[in-house]
């Protein structure tokens, strides 16, 4: 029995220490995009000039560039990798179903329906310009509102219906809906408003002032910290509702807590930067594949580091290096996020239904 | 009723179904019933008769519409869900979906109401993941993915998952139900070791009379209007398994514990002869629709023996010989 332990305990320290490796990795890799993020863009800067403007307190327009426009769209892409990809990892746990997402389940659809209200119904006095201080908490608000609306419609849908296909289908009727809803809104509405509407759909990485940064940053960070704070109950939901009360999950509260974060983290970033396709949905599975394992507590670590670095690549590969053009970053990430979905749409089919 | 000391469990007119606003779906009468430590008891009810719901009722899953659940003497409504997962484990009859999932980490969960917020396995708890693995004989499978372990494997997975969450009693909902003959009688045999020798108790429903009546300690018959519980040869003696075919064509032998078809017998035939061959010659001759007559008449088999080779089926008419009990089977029919 002592030889037993002995033995077991050293096969895990053996993976723990494989997870150390992959930890220190994903780490490296985030630190060197988020350094070509800054090094590369449409303006071709020298090294050298990139050193001087983050180290000392030169006035240069090369400065101006780095300090005002790279290093902030660097750091919203960060946190824009890590917001999307944890609350996909969550939505997949929480409703068994590989192919959940804040996206391609219409989340961010009723995020953009709350940014929607506010800067299309409310008042005709909001333009992004004027969305400062307390008016970014109240888009963000509702932004979080109406993401929460959707995953609870989801979530009523899914207690009724168990087929993932249906489920998935039903997510892009809501899109759909819920841009016709827009779309109506937008004919109802005057000059102004559907100016500042539209900009705000256009949505980048790039376009967030300092302020919005901070609600941004601040939202996130509540939102990664609840869903570490989850991670337990996460795990045992991998198994079902059923045999999670079982072992003594409370799972009303669980409920409560995952959707809270969730909401929180899809609609902060969708309030911001507009909606951001397949991050969600394909990053928690790279990392699955990566560490080989469900267990959240790995997960959740390895996702916010993933999301992370793969935000910062589109990003790269977006501002197109060498060249004047700049794709939009959700074209980026949709040709990154699509393969991983087919693979896991693919690979369902043998393993029907499991994830 | 006289209180059993080992008395575990013990249900007073528990009303169990389903509550939707006002209206209450009672799916049974009420039922009475206990359970000791270290029993071993099969649920037996046709088809939709609520074994489910009473089994996920009694794990907490699901609110009775009336009547008491004690544990140990304390009511079920008096523990929180984490002490009430520290007495009682159960298993559903859902198969666990999930990839990247390894069996220790399966067996891990069990230990979720015993650890921190986090989750974080310590040295005990992993003693006791270990041990629960070496029971169920799955040690050499810990770093296994659940998706990739046979019916049986995951089954016996799942049984040790529930032994890591260290409760005193184990609820499965037809634990055997999608397992071949051999992993069936595997599983059997690992739920009455850990009864007996751990001093569980395991409520385990099943479809399958003839293995509940041999191998458990007790049985809770749900039947239309009750509950019988009792030893199975107590319920045999009480003809009350015959209560679950009334109306089917299905008929329980109560003299040797199994099933046969009732059909209308086409006569009797005399067997002569002794040994494995004769119980399987009558076997085959009741499979045929008759009955075997306990006096000598005409038509007789003589079944072989050391000086004969042959099956001899000699009616009033004629005497003939067959090679095999197929072929004395297939001109029954025809002769006689």
């Amino acid at each position: 029995m002592k030889t037993d332990i002995k033995k077991g305990l050293f096969a895990d320290l053996k993976s723990a220490r494989n997870n150390r490796i992959i930890f220190s990795g994903l780490l490296l890799l985030v630190l060197i995009v988020i350094i070509l993020d800054i090094f590369l863009g449409s303006v071709s800067i020298k090294p050298s000039e990139v050193l001087k403007a983050v180290f000392t307190n030169a006035d240069t327009s090369f400065a101006t560039i780095i300090l005002k426009f790279r290093l902030p769209k660097a750091i919203t892409a960060l946190i824009v990798g890590i917001a999307l990809s944890i609350s996909g990892l969550q939505m997949q746990t929480v409703f068994r179903n590989p192919m959940a997402g804040p996206y391609v389940l219409g989340i961010s659809s009723g995020a953009s329906l709350g940014v929607a209200f506010v800067i299309l119904g409310f008042s005709s006095n909001i333009t992004p310009d004027s969305l400062k201080g307390f008016g970014n908490w109240i888009l963000v608000a509702a932004s979080w509102a109406g993401a929460g609306a959707v995953m609870l419609l989801i979530m009523v849908i899914s207690s009724k219906v168990k087929d993932i296909m249906t489920i998935l289908i039903l997510g892009i009727m809501l899109a759909s809906g819920i841009s016709a809803v827009v779309t109506i809104m937008q004919y109802f509405s005057n000059e102004t408003m559907l100016k500042a509407y539209v900009i705000w759909t256009m949505g980048s990485l790039g376009n967030l002032t300092s302020s919005q940064l901070n609600v941004l940053l601040i939202s996130v960070s509540a939102g990664v910290l609840l869903s570490l704070f989850s991670s337990k109950m996460l795990n045992a939901l991998l198994l079902g509702e059923n045999y999670a009360g079982s072992i003594g999950l409370n799972i009303r509260f669980a409920r409560i807590v995952i959707f809270t974060g969730t909401s929180i983290l899809a609609g902060s970033v969708t309030a911001f930067c507009g909606p951001i396709g397949f991050i969600g949905i394909a990053v928690p599975h790279i990392v699955r594949i990566l560490f080989k394992t469900s267990d959240h507590r790995i997960l959740i670590p390895g996702t916010i580091l993933m999301g992370g670095a793969v935000m910062l690549i589109s990003d790269i590969i977006s501002q197109l290096p060498g060249s004047e053009t700049v794709l939009p970053v959700n074209a980026v990430t949709s040709l990154i996020g699509i393969p991983v979905v087919i693979w896991v749409i693919l690979r369902n089919r043998k393993y029907s239904g499991s994830f | 009723m006289k209180m059993n000391p080992h008395e575990i469990l013990s249900l007073v007119s528990l009303k169990i179904g389903y509550a939707s606003g006002k209206n209450e779906n009672v799916l049974l009468p009420p039922l009475t019933a206990s359970a000791g430590s270290g029993e071993l008891i099969a649920v037996i009810g046709r088809n939709g008769i609520g074994k489910s719901t009473l089994l996920r009722t009694l794990t907490g899953l699901q609110q009775p519409l009336g009547g008491e659940i004690f544990y140990s003497g304390k009511k079920i409504e008096d523990f929180s869900r984490m002490e009430l997962a520290q007495n009682v484990g159960y298993i559903s009859t859902e198969i666990v979906k999930v990839s990247n999932m390894n069996v220790y980490d399966l067996v891990a969960l069990g230990r979720f109401p015993h650890t921190n917020w986090l989750g974080k396995i310590e040295m005990e708890d992993h003693e006791i993941i270990l041990d629960a693995l070496k029971k169920t004989s799955m040690e050499h499978f810990r770093r296994k993915f659940v998706s990739e372990l046979s019916d049986g494997e995951r089954q016996k997975a799942m049984i040790a998952r529930i032994l890591a969450q260290n409760t005193q009693i184990m609820i499965m909902d037809e634990p055997t139900a999608f397992l071949d003959i051999a992993g069936k009688y595997e599983i059997l045999h690992l739920m009455q070791m850990l009864s007996h020798d751990s001093d569980k108790t395991i409520i385990f429903s099943t479809h399958d009379l003839q293995m509940a009546i041999s191998q458990s300690d007790k049985i809770w018959l749900i039947l239309d209007d009750k509950l019988l519980e009792g030893a199975p040869e107590d319920l045999m003696i009480a003809e009350a398994f015959d209560h679950l075919f009334a109306s089917s064509i299905v008929q329980f032998n109560s003299q040797d514990g199994t099933f046969s078809f009732r059909i209308g017998t086409k006569g009797s035939i005399y067997v002569e002869g002794e040994g494995d061959k004769r119980m399987w010659t009558e076997k085959a001759i009741n499979r045929a629709g008759f009955t075997v007559s306990k006096e000598k008449s005409f038509p007789y088999v003589i079944i072989p023996s050391d000086n004969k080779k042959f099956w001899q089926l000699t009616t009033q008419t004629s005497i003939k010989e067959f090679m095999s009990i197929y072929e004395l089977i297939s001109s029954l029919g025809k002769e006689v």
